[in-house]
């Protein structure tokens, strides 16, 4: 077995990983081109070569799994640059995608337009058809009506068409002929139609995945297409795969046909990353993962080794952004990291966000131009950072400039510089202890079981008081924490998902159209497997319904007891199934309630070979003890006198007790007296947070 | 920075810092308990159109927390703990409380309102509160709304005057077998009875877990310094406005044959930037109506108040310490007020609710450009009917529920157009609506249509949104419609020269055809292959339409928000058609057509 690589293109940085046949990483770091991906790509990846002693066609010669992940999808729907798409639906309902699903924040605000529709309402067309909850047809197809929006469709120019039918899902013959319609009259036109991309029942979320994926395709197919030939052109002739929002990894060919699945596949990675390293410090199954970047603060969870799901994926905000509804790794994210801004409000009371500096000017601390205090200049402050050692001594930071920036928030304050920068410490991991909350705590999950996952550059600077207040006794920050979603990419396996739509109730349970669903799903995932030209991969097919309570609007994820269901022995054990999540999820039940099945869901996982753990090189001749002392602050008045660690000079096994900081060339580890952290022979730093 | 003392003096001893954080902490308590409410629920009416809100108040009655409740269920809430206060000595750790009266509190009869008071080391410190529109509360007709009521005994609900449902944590059972004897689909109620006490049982756990980690005395601290930050926010967003006496109107439709004239309200509001306090006086209006049409007190503090949040910097809390500096006054048996027994407020949280908000926030406009907002649709038509009957794909059960798909649109403000999913003034957008498909699983019905309207927005330099319309009737069986209305007579008003939004339309579609118009108060069985079909209102403009910018307008008919006519005939923007059927704008052609439309 070769090189594994695994790279993640976000939106400033690209990282790289390449691990070799005994699992030792190579990271390398490179500035995103958006106008040619492999520009950049290719930057980092010959860094990683270079430090490996070879070319970069000599790594890639010996590469044979490569897996590309890419936020290109998100932003192209973020910012709006998306091929020119139509929209098609029942004649009678043309405002779906504007009418969404309800709900607004701020009841008293009326400062804000209404958001624009993904698909205008200009480019939205009605087509004569209704297919009622029963799959009956009410009006039929007018395929002449239909075939003049299609000439209107083609006279237009538009680049992608999605077709989204009321209850397509119960019978899909008018979307499946309105897709023949467009293959016939408009052909090289890409198209989605919504039963096929995503059968389930909520009209808003099937036109707005159907529209996504279409819109999606023109610039999806491009980009990885123009991909694959780079890295040939490079001399790479191995595996090509794709992350996706699904927390895996699926070839080209597939993303090509759903590319709405690139979606979200950067941040979907890490808690893929998360429970790697939990598991290889066998620190249990539960895992809450964090992901601390510049602007954003991003929060998973994994239960049982499994990272949870959700289908609603909100891209630009809740309820005002726009619904992916693609079952996908749940991922939260809040606007605070590091370029948060901190400010009084008029009342006296100290603030956090959301406001942030980017990385443009950035914190007052990069001397760009910025001069609002931000976290990362509280953190310069408080002595957490070192100007002259940050990313490795990569960037000075400016001292001055952030006590002054922090100046304008103590003195209305009144307090000094230094309890200041520590309040707007305090308060930014409030805001990240308030995101974990209501992805652990609200949905029923107690965190105090959990281990944390720490990663993202600026983790280290607030992970332990974050953890000492959510009551986890653990923190894992893995060396590797800067490039968390490239690393979970290491881990990662094939995963496809198919679902069906087959409304039923728990006593008067359709066995048989269950049962032929459940067929349906099981055939395609084979086929599926099938494709994947690999001699028998190892492999687990996971079933699920997502069912209510009836008449709850609100499904729940159920993994199925059994295969399929035989007789009312098996409709109880899914009853009580049920019951337990329902229980789990919001302490209390009914049992006593009919249960609703609305959609039946198949995963497949598919593994790749698996790598030896996985390490950054430790340090051939430790340098034991610190490099420095430097009196830093934590919460008290006056500082104490912390050691620092360099990271690279760490031996495993070592073992530190805060106060003390470690500094890492991409991150830095701030360990409060009470917490004692220790490297382990994998290269993570295992933190008790203590008290 | 400004008013350092004055900062000082807010939060007095008290850690500001910590402050943040424990109102934090606060605001996801309230969250999670919504949170557990929505999704544990059963009717449609929760937990898709979230017709609920929680709230937390401290054992003296006054309101701490709110998160996103419905501004029109909340802020009264302490009159309701007040009553579980003074009707029940003998309070105490596990007890729960199912209150929906309106003459101790509460919004109307449909809100059921559960209250847990939260102990710790045997004191009572708060009251977890979670309030929820039920779908079915026993009245004589199958509708949560009963608009004909001439009193509470032919309203005829079950009535909770803070009733103990839970001690030690134990249900009383013989609360439960009196509701599932008289609500219709009592297993949809019962649902919906375990979810509201889940979720105040969540906020109870919760508010002792904060206790235990922060202690008693600190939390005590914590809300008197929280209290007296608001009220300086308060102060500050008043010391903004100008010195005035405004004076509004507005006029609920006629209800034939109730009320033939339909209700007109008052408002009058005194504003004081000096002592920085705002005066609500409701007093001139009429006596309480002979029908379900009356505002309890609740409501009534409920609306006027949310219209006058509505006008300030929405950064303020929302609690008893910014109220400190608002001063109601009511009167008793009148119909926004203090209700008389045995009047109805059937209705009490709509309706007249709706008028209550929109004519205290448009008289905020008075103040002119900058100030106020107009008029926000208030049709309870259509698209919030109750719909009831026999479901056979299940049996011939019975089904009742309130759609909740109707949009109703926003009215515009000073520096915004008016929000598409605004709902009613009285929830503003917050809540959720259905999902035509789930509609169609949950009733056995049928949509035939359901879209925005072109040009039903008020016109303004700020545009009202548009009004909605929709078509629907029963799949199998005979279906009965009851639809309480408004807005058809008298539309959201716009401000400051900007149009009023339009009027609600209701009518009756036969199997033939036929089209026959109805009026407000209606309630209609229909058939297979009948329909009812109608429009809700488009919100109130704000601002002289011949002020909006030309690019907006010109936005507006291409996006179809705004029709080509009303592009020229009322913002006098010139258009023309390009090739690929999208307009263009022709901005000296609209100049000139502007100049010459502004009066001399």
């Amino acid at each position: 077995m070769g090189f594994r690589i695994t790279v993640d293109t976000g939106g400033t940085f690209t990282d790289v990983v390449a691990a070799d046949a005994n699992g030792r990483m190579t990271l390398a770091k490179s500035l995103t081109t958006p106008e040619r991906i492999f520009h950049g790509m290719g930057e980092a990846l010959t860094l990683a070569a270079r430090q490996l002693s070879l070319t970069l066609p000599e790594l890639l010669a010996a590469t044979d799994l490569f897996i590309y992940g890419t936020t290109r999808a998100t932003n192209a729907i973020v910012t709006g640059k998306v091929g020119r798409t139509a929209l098609l639906l029942t004649a009678g309902f043309p405002d779906i995608l504007v009418l969404k699903e309800g709900g607004k924040f701020h009841a008293h605000d009326f400062s804000q337009d209404f958001p624009e529709p993904y698909i205008r309402r200009s480019d939205t067309f009605e087509i004569v058809e209704r297919i009622d909850a029963e799959g009956t047809v009410r009006v039929p197809l007018d395929e002449g009506q239909a075939l003049d929006v299609l000439e209107a469709v083609a006279r237009r120019g538009f680049e992608a068409v999605a077709v989204c039918f009321l209850w397509a899902t119960a019978n899909p013959a008018h979307e499946a002929r309105l897709g023949a319609l467009i293959e016939q009259r408009l052909p090289g036109v890409s198209y989605t139609l919504s039963h096929r991309l995503l059968p389930v029942v909520r009209e808003y979320r099937r036109a707005s995945a159907a529209a996504i994926d279409a819109s999606l395709k023109p610039l999806m197919q491009a980009h990885l297409r123009e991909m694959a030939e780079d890295l040939q052109s490079q001399g790479y002739s191995g595996e090509l795969l794709v992350a996706t929002g699904l927390g895996g990894c699926q070839h080209v060919p597939e993303l090509i046909e759903r590319p709405i699945h690139a979606v979200g596949s950067g941040p979907a990675m890490a808690p893929v990353a998360g429970a790697a390293y939990a598991a290889a410090e066998d620190r249990g199954e539960d895992v809450i993962v964090c992901d601390t970047g510049g602007t954003t603060f991003d929060v998973s969870l994994v239960r049982a080794g499994t990272p949870n799901h959700t289908r609603e994926t909100w891209l630009g905000g809740q309820w005002t952004g726009h619904l992916v509804a693609m079952s996908s790794v749940d991922v939260r994210s809040v606007g605070a990291g590091g370029g948060s801004i901190a400010w009084v409000d008029p009342g006296g009371l100290l603030r956090v966000g959301p406001q942030s500096a980017g990385a443009r000017p950035g914190p007052a601390c990069y001397a760009l131009g910025g001069t609002e205090p931000t976290v990362t200049d509280a953190a310069l402050v408080l002595k957490y950072l070192d100007p002259e050692f940050f990313l490795g001594g990569r960037m000075r930071l400016d001292r001055a400039a952030a006590r002054r920036a922090v100046e304008q928030v103590a003195r209305p304050l009144g307090r000094g510089v230094e309890a200041a920068a520590f309040a707007i410490l305090t308060l930014a991991s409030e805001l990240m202890i308030k995101a974990i909350q209501e992805i652990t705590v609200a949905q029923g999950f107690d965190p105090r079981e959990a281990v944390l996952v720490a990663g993202g550059g600026a983790a280290g600077l607030n992970i332990v008081p974050i953890a000492r207040e959510l009551g986890c006794a653990r923190v894992i920050l893995p060396r590797t924490a800067a490039a968390l979603s490239a690393c979970g990419m290491q881990f990662s396996h094939i995963v496809a998902e198919e679902t069906a739509s087959l409304v039923t109730l728990s006593d008067r349970f359709d066995f048989s159209g269950v049962n032929a669903a459940l067929d349906r799903i099981e055939a395609t995932l084979q086929g599926f497997l099938g494709r994947l030209g690999r001699a028998t991969p190892t492999h687990r097919l996971e079933l699920f319904a997502e069912a209510r309570y009836q008449a709850q609007v609100w499904e729940l994820d159920v993994p199925l007891p059994g295969r399929r269901f035989r007789d009312a022995g098996d409709v109880a054990a899914l009853h009580q199934a049920f019951d337990r999540v329902h229980e789990r999820t919001f302490a209390m039940v009914d049992p006593g309630s009919r249960l609703e099945c609305i959609n039946w869901k198949g995963r497949l996982t598919a593994s790749l070979p698996t790598a030896p753990w996985l390490t950054l090189p430790l340090a051939a001749s430790p340098t034991p003890g610190p490099v420095a002392r430097r009196p830093a602050y934590f919460g008290a008045d006056a500082p104490v006198s912390s050691e620092v660690h360099r990271g690279d000079g760490l031996a495993p096994g070592a073992s530190l007790r805060g106060p003390a900081i470690i500094e890492e060339a991409t991150t830095t580890i701030v360990l409060p007296p009470g917490a004692r952290a220790t490297l382990s022979a994998s290269g993570n730093y295992v933190i008790e947070v203590g008290a | 920075m400004r008013d350092d003392s004055m900062q000082a003096a807010r939060f007095g001893a008290f850690d500001p810092v910590l402050a943040a954080i424990l109102a934090n902490r606060l605001d996801a308590i309230v969250r999670e308990m919504s949170n557990t409410l929505l999704r544990a629920a059963r009717s449609a009416v929760i937990n898709s159109g979230r017709d609920f809100s929680c709230a937390i108040c401290t054992a003296d009655n006054r309101l701490l927390a709110t998160a996103e409740g419905l501004p029109v269920h909340i802020f009264g809430s302490h009159l309701q703990t007040k009553a579980m206060c003074e009707l029940h000595p003998d309070l105490a750790e596990g007890d729960c409380f199912l209150h929906n009266d309106v003459y101790l509190g509460n919004t109307h009869l449909a809100d059921h309102m559960f209250l847990a008071p939260v102990f710790v080391d045997g004191e009572h410190l708060f009251t977890a509160c979670t309030k929820a529109h039920q779908a079915d509360i026993g009245n004589s007709i199958p509708t949560t709304y009963h608009p004909g009521a001439r009193d509470v005994y032919e309203e005829g609900s079950l009535v909770f005057p803070c009733v103990r449902v839970q001690r030690d944590y134990r249900t009383i059972e013989d609360i439960v077998r009196m509701c599932r004897a008289r609500i219709r689909v009592p297993e949809q109620w019962h649902g919906d009875f375990l979810a509201g006490i889940g979720s105040v049982r969540i906020g109870e756990r919760r508010l002792r877990e904060l206790a235990a980690k922060h202690g008693v005395a600190t939390l005590k601290s914590f809300v008197e310094a929280w209290f007296d930050y608001s009220e300086a926010r308060m102060v500050q967003a008043i010391r903004k406005l100008p010195k005035a006496r405004l004076v509004n109107t507005g006029r609920h439709d006629p209800l034939p044959p109730i009320l033939p004239d339909g209700i007109p309200l008052k408002v009058e509001i005194a504003i004081d930037p000096e002592a920085a306090a705002i005066e609500l006086d409701l007093r001139d209006n009429i006596d309480c109506v002979d029908c379900g049409l009356n505002e309890s007190e609740a409501c009534t503090i409920n609306n006027v108040l949310t219209g006058v949040f509505n006008c300030l910097d929405p950064d303020v809390p929302h609690n008893a310490g910014s109220f400190r500096r608002l001063k109601l006054r009511l009167r008793e048996n009148a119909v926004v007020g203090i209700p008389r027994f045995p009047h109805s407020c059937s209705v009490a949280t709509t309706n007249v609710g709706d008028r209550l908000v929109n004519a205290t926030q448009a008289a905020f406009a008075q103040l002119g450009e900058g100030w106020g907002l107009a008029e926000g649709g208030s049709s309870m038509g259509v698209g919030y009917a109750v719909v009831s009957g026999r479901d056979r794909r299940q049996g011939g059960r019975l089904f009742i529920n309130q759609l909740v798909v109707s949009s109703n649109g926003g009215p515009a403000g000073p520096v915004a157009d008016g929000w598409v999913t605004y709902g009613l003034p009285v929830v503003a957008g917050a809540m959720y609506r259905d999902s035509i498909e789930l509609d169609e699983i949950k009733h056995p019905i049928l949509f035939r249509e359901f879209r925005l309207l072109p040009g039903s927005g008020g016109a303004g330099r700020w545009r009202g949104a548009p009004a909605a319309h929709y078509v629907y009737g029963p799949l199998h069986d005979p279906m009965t419609v009851v639809i309480l209305g408004d807005g058809m007579v008298n539309p959201p008003k716009g401000v400051l020269g900007g149009e009023d939004g339009a009027r609600a339309v209701f009518y009756r579609l036969a199997s033939d055809g036929t089209r026959t118009a109805l009026g407000n108060g209606t309630r209609l069985e229909l058939r297979p292959g009948e329909w009812v079909g109608g429009s809700d209102n488009g919100g109130g403009g704000y601002g002289n339409p011949l002020s909006r910018p030309p690019e907006r307008v010109l936005h507006d008919v291409n996006e179809r928000w705004e029709t080509a006519n009303r592009a020229s005939a009322v913002y006098g923007v010139v258009l023309r058609r390009a090739s690929d059927g999208a307009y263009a704008l022709d901005l000296a052609a609209t100049e000139r057509a502007r100049r010459a439309a502004e009066p001399r």
